[in-house]
């Protein structure tokens, strides 16, 4: 690959660009957080920087840093 | 495999055992493997009432995977040596992922 | 740039070194099935086997009532050292 991590067109190179930026993680419960993405690994995994965690539309809790278990990930998305 | 050489410190002790479908077993462990299924002995079904078919039983060999929790005897854990094995499997992992 | 590259460059570059970072401090952790643990974290694996120190575990039971009313119940569970299988761990936190 030669535009190694700025090719967005694979979905690994989309995590790595998106790192240092502000992403929702949608988990398979529905649960949603919120937060910077310190980075994040092939299982997607996830460390969240000022992590909110929103449930049924309402914000629950606040972390100052989460690690997410990858396997419970639906999806992440950069947030706009 | 820290936590398989961990559960290997603590055979012949007694833990009690927290499965997904709510069911606690205390009893004392006899082995472990890699996947840490485990096999214990001498069983006594926490809440017994609730759970009484266990009642004639007296070993068990549980599957991992089925395993919540399981409660130690803090006086049998060694926790500044398992920090360090925790940091040192963990610089493993990296050694390996970069290799 | 490869991943040998990436990790020797930095030291806190994958998300498991959020984990390794609380080793002796005390963590929040959220499982599976409306649980969460408060302990000092002891042992972890990249399974996110756990082993934690002087635990409470809180359990949020969501339950109807005559009226068919739904209305949460809380237990607390004390242990004095806890093995937690990772297949059950959803997040990870230092505790603040």
């Amino acid at each position: 690959m030669e535009n190694g991590a700025e090719d967005t067109k694979d979905p690994s190179g989309f995590l790595t660009n998106i790192i240092g930026k502000n992403v929702l993680v949608k988990l398979n419960s529905g649960v949603i957080y919120k937060g910077r993405l310190q980075s994040v690994d092939g299982y997607m995994n996830i460390a969240l920087d000022e992590c909110n965690e929103w449930s049924e539309g309402q914000q629950v809790r606040k972390y100052g840093e989460a690690f997410v278990r990858g396997n419970n990930v639906q999806y992440i998305s950069a947030d706009t | 495999m820290l936590f398989f050489s961990f559960f290997k410190t603590l055979i012949d002790h007694e833990v009690t055992v927290e499965l997904k479908n709510e069911i606690s077993i205390r009893g004392t462990l006899k082995s472990v493997d890699q996947f840490l299924n485990i096999k214990l002995d001498n069983i006594q079904v926490v809440e017994e009432i609730r759970w009484p078919h266990l009642s004639s039983t007296k070993n068990l060999f549980i599957r991992g995977s089925v395993v919540r929790y399981i409660h130690l005897p803090s006086s049998a854990v060694d926790t500044a040596l398992l920090e360090d094995a925790s940091r040192r499997e963990a610089t493993a992992a990296k050694d390996k992922k970069a290799a | 740039m490869s991943d040998a590259e990436e990790t020797a460059s930095n030291p806190v570059s994958e998300p498991l070194d959020l984990v390794r970072l609380c080793l002796d401090e005390v963590v929040s952790v959220k499982l599976r099935g409306d649980r969460e643990l408060k302990g000092r974290l002891h042992a972890y694996d990249s399974h996110c086997n756990l082993v934690l120190g002087d635990v409470e575990e809180t359990i949020y039971i969501t339950e109807e009532d005559e009226h068919e009313q739904e209305v949460q119940r809380i237990i607390k569970k004390q242990s004095e050292m806890l093995f937690v299988r990772g297949d059950s761990v959803v997040l990870i936190s230092p505790f603040q």
